[in-house]
């Protein structure tokens, strides 16, 4: 299976790991990894902006850079929404592009999801050991039914203890652009994420969207919690300890 | 009402830091939430059903016009009396007329939202007609110098009983109590007289049914009953978008409603009221007004928002949503807090009124997953923020970055570039650190929380390099 | 222009409504109400005891008392026991259409007529009763005034086991097929009034009544 991974702006800038990470537990899968050098971001923020016309270009050029690749895989399960679900309504008042965007829609796939039900990956590359707490991210949960995929994962790995916390289908509070345009509401609902996520009694908080990771790990920090570290469900997988 | 959306982040900001309103809104919380939960599992086919509630809600609003003309036809067959209110004011010219014709002095109320977009207390007492609001709830609010409500099945979410314990004691002049039972009581002993005395009810509606001419009200206190058994003169104020077809829709819509609002498979009241009293009939109006309102609503109708018309106000949405979790319904500025809110007061009240509500959410879509007639709040939301950028009603400085973004991010080796200097620039910013306690581009996020440092470099360069050893 | 043609044509307006196609969706409209198509509806038992099993349970939930008779005219005497059981006195304002039962051989004294704010006790039958949710519907009529059911503190229902149908779509075709038309006020009543305002704190007895006793008639 020839796989090209759509990074994500946020990995790309801030977590370039996550990416490696990715690349490592894709491999391990039987697949063969690339990572288009020309790729950018997905549009998501211009798209949930109201930036329609930022959208159309970011979905184009989106479209164009991974024509021809067999599948695509993001680590985010909002970056692969937005490919898969937003990208064919973006296009849709255009038709060849409509089809375009439909045709890329039936290749993409969020990580996990990917590794479980396409790549059906068996042996894990890592060797983690310790407890976590799981956090479904909303756009992967509710648009792509990103649930039993991670936790199937986070399963075949024997040093991990999964510990669910209460609501962990909730919101964290970080909403893209909203957590900077409402930072204090925004902050206010990481508040009680993070207090539902240290309830858990887990030591790691584990999720699959950059974004709320960020913002959860920043969040605890403020309050002053030093010991419970946040990693991407790819870190974890590919962890040695 | 004045709406004071323009005000949400000074609202925001004022809920965030108030105490009492946050330990209120965790309980209401967990109550809404998790009864809701349980309710829904009654139902064999919970999907199944809210696809039918969504299309028997599309249904009609097709077809509006003809479905209002039918409704018309057979409410007025039995006597009834239907009236068109475009605006708040012209609900308030009717009802102060229909209480002139009928020698009102008291109005009983029961619970309705579009008097509230009216301000229709106002209007009748300058008519000379005593309104009393008779939902617990909004009589508490009416008491507190007419108070706005803060959620829309739960008005007084946001007050402790101690508040309502202080309240009741200034107001009724009795000793405190501090029970819930013996307050109720004592409410119930005060509205009773009033129920007794009224001229006219008010009520709203939750359905009209186009079969039979009927208006469906549901509650569960009987104040709804009360209001349309007793006084000489029933008026139903509601909206034009909640015609259904017919007794069987109905009856679907009701498995879905009270579950949805309150966690209950049914409220205790279900009145479906028809016309006028028989002369035989020993209760009952001698008149039945309905008052079918626009208020917005008309010019809704085959636009891409036609889908919030579909809205039965259950309120689970904002019961769900953690923004109003968080702030309550206050922050929201007008009738309708929550994503419902923040979708209809741009819509009723004018887009540039309500700058910030279409933004101030996360798009978690918790509220459309559990909405009962399957509206898409965050996308309707997400058009609104299309709308607002068409309009160039967003803020320079977010256009600007918005522009400068788009076009970096559609040139990649300007992306490059960017986001070279950017990792590096944040982590001169953490100082060697893991994380950035200000973050001056973005000081919203750096508010409540530190911002994480980068690694230091972009995944393009660490990946380039890798490329380059093999 | 008035309201009500300023709003519909601006809904016609947004329908783009074409004037040439207004009849035909006047049909359809009209078939839509003839064919009264029912949802999704949860299962329910077929049979009648097994019916009135699924009532009495889910009028419980309600916070419903339930009694139950072997015959109508044992009605009388289950109210008494179930007034004498509360130390309540024996007086009620009971439905006109209920004033042949003999109830003075109870011991109650009822007056037959509508209901004033002093009545404690209020009596009355039920149009039918649904299975479904535990919940009686009353028609309004002269010989059944609707404030029997509201004023009172204590609301005492006799529920006919013949009238359990499994839900409300059963309901209305039933008042279809026995009183052409619907009454001036159909009341759907499931459990004592109750309200949830302060602290989202259940209290019962809000402004209708405080309980709700059913005595549900096995027989005639």
């Amino acid at each position: 299976m020839r796989v090209a991974l759509f990074v994500t702006c946020l990995v790309d800038l801030m977590r370039p790991r996550i990416g490696f990470a990715a690349i490592e537990l894709l491999e391990a899968a039987g697949c063969a990894v690339t990572a288009p050098a020309s790729q950018t971001c997905c549009g998501q923020p211009a798209w949930n902006s109201g930036d329609r016309a930022a959208a159309v270009a970011l979905a184009k050029k989106v479209i164009g850079e991974f024509t021809g690749s067999e599948y695509v895989v993001a680590p985010s399960g909002s970056c692969a929404d937005q490919i898969r679900n937003e990208y064919p309504a973006i296009l849709a008042d255009d038709p060849e592009w409509h089809a375009r965007a439909l045709e890329l829609a039936s290749r993409v796939y969020e990580l996990t999801d990917f590794l479980v039900n396409v790549a059906h990956l068996e042996n894990l590359p890592g060797s983690f050991t310790g407890s976590v707490t799981y956090h479904d991210s909303c756009t992967g949960l509710r648009s792509m039914g990103i649930k039993e995929q991670p936790r199937a994962l986070l399963a075949k790995a024997p040093g991990v203890e999964l510990k669910e916390m209460v609501a962990a289908e909730e919101c964290c509070g970080f909403g893209g652009t909203f957590s900077v345009k409402f930072g204090e509401i925004s902050a206010a609902i990481a508040a009680k994420k993070c207090g539902n996520a240290c309830a858990s009694g887990a030591d790691t908080i584990v999720g699959g969207d950059l974004g709320c990771l960020l913002n959860i790990e920043g969040k605890l920090r403020r309050m002053g919690n030093e010991e419970t570290q946040v990693m991407h469900i790819a870190e974890v997988l590919t962890a040695q300890k | 009402m004045e709406s004071r959306s323009r005000h949400f982040k000074a609202n925001a900001a004022a809920s965030l830091a108030n105490p009492v309103l946050q330990a209120n809104l965790k309980t209401a919380k967990g109550k809404f939430v998790d009864k809701r939960a349980i309710a829904i599992k009654e139902i064999d086919d919970f999907e199944g059903s809210r696809e039918a509630a969504r299309n028997i809600r599309n249904r009609v609003l097709e077809n509006l016009d003809l479905w209002l003309e039918k409704f018309e036809e057979n409410a007025t067959a039995r006597g009834a009396t239907v009236m068109w209110a475009k605006d708040g004011d012209e609900i308030c010219r009717h009802v102060a007329e229909i209480g002139k014709r009928h020698g009102v002095q008291k109005a009983a109320k029961s619970k309705s939202m579009l008097s509230e977009e009216a301000n229709l207390n106002m209007a009748l007492t300058a008519a000379g007609i005593r309104p009393i609001e008779t939902d617990l709830g909004e009589y508490i609010l009416q008491i507190n110098n007419n108070e706005a409500p803060s959620h829309i099945i739960a008005p007084v979410v946001h007050k402790s009983l101690d508040e309502v314990a202080d309240l009741f004691h200034q107001v009724h002049k009795t000793p405190r109590k501090t029970e819930i039972p013996a307050l109720t009581r004592e409410a119930r002993e005060v509205l009773r007289e009033h129920f007794l005395t009224a001229d006219m009810g008010i009520s709203g509606g939750n359905f009209l049914i186009a079969e039979t001419g009927s208006v469906a009200l549901v509650t569960n206190e009987g104040n709804g009953r009360m209001v349309t058994t007793l006084p000489r003169v029933h008026v139903v104020i509601t909206g034009i978008e909640k015609v259904v077809p017919t007794l069987e829709d109905l009856s679907l819509l009701m498995r879905l409603l009270p579950r949805s609002a309150t966690g209950q498979s049914i409220s205790n009241y279900v009145s479906v009221l028809t016309g006028v009293k028989t002369p035989a009939e020993r209760d009952g109006p001698e008149h039945l007004y309905f008052i079918l309102v626009d208020n917005g609503r008309a010019d809704v109708v085959g636009t891409e928002f036609q889908d919030m018309l579909r809205c039965i106000r259950c309120g689970a949405c904002m019961n769900h949503c953690p923004v109003y979790q968080t702030i309550g319904g206050h922050a929201y500025g007008w009738v309708y807090p929550g994503p419902m809110g923040s979708v209809l007061t741009p819509l009723y009240t004018g887009l540039e009124n309500a700058i910030d509500l279409p933004q101030a959410a996360t798009l978690c879509n918790q509220c459309g997953v559990v909405c009962p007639v399957m509206i898409p709040l965050p996308e309707l939301l997400r058009k609104l923020r299309e709308k607002q950028v068409e309009k160039h009603l967003r803020p320079w400085f977010e256009r600007i970055a918005l522009k400068i973004w788009a076009g970096v991010a559609a040139s990649p080796p300007l992306y490059a570039l960017g986001t070279w200097l950017g990792v590096r620039y944040l982590k001169w910013l953490a100082g060697g650190r893991d994380r950035i306690p200000v973050l001056g581009v973005a000081p919203g996020w750096t508010l409540g929380r530190d911002f994480p440092a980068p690694e230091g470099k972009t995944f393009r360069e660490q990946y380039a390099e890798r490329q380059g050893k093999r | 222009m008035s309201s009500r043609e300023d709003i519909l044509g601006r809904v016609r307006a947004g329908l783009s409504r074409d004037p040439a196609h207004t009849s035909a969706v006047r049909q359809d409209i009209d078939t839509v109400l003839a064919a009264r198509v029912q949802g999704p509806r949860p299962a329910m038992p077929a049979d009648l005891a097994a019916l009135t099993a699924r009532f009495a349970e889910k009028s419980a939930v309600q916070s419903s008392t339930i009694d139950r008779v072997a015959r109508l005219a044992d009605a009388p005497a289950a109210v008494a026991r179930y007034l004498k059981g509360l130390d309540f006195s024996l007086a009620a304002v009971i439905w006109p259409s209920l004033a042949a039962l003999d109830w003075r051989a109870a011991g109650l004294a009822v007056e037959a007529r509508g209901a004033v704010d002093s009545d404690m006790v209020g009596i009355t039958g039920c149009f039918c009763a649904i299975a479904e949710t535990g919940t009686l519907m009353a028609c309004s009529a002269p010989d059944h005034p609707a404030t029997v059911s509201l004023l009172p503190e204590t609301h005492i229902a006799l529920v006919p086991m013949s009238r359990i149908v499994p839900a409300m779509e059963d309901a209305w075709a039933l008042a279809r097929a026995e009183l052409g038309s619907l009454p001036r006020a159909v009341n759907f009543i499931s459990g004592p009034s109750r309200t949830g305002d302060i602290e989202q704190t259940i209290v019962l007895g809000a402004h209708g009544p405080y309980r709700v006793h059913l005595v549900i008639i096995e027989g005639e």
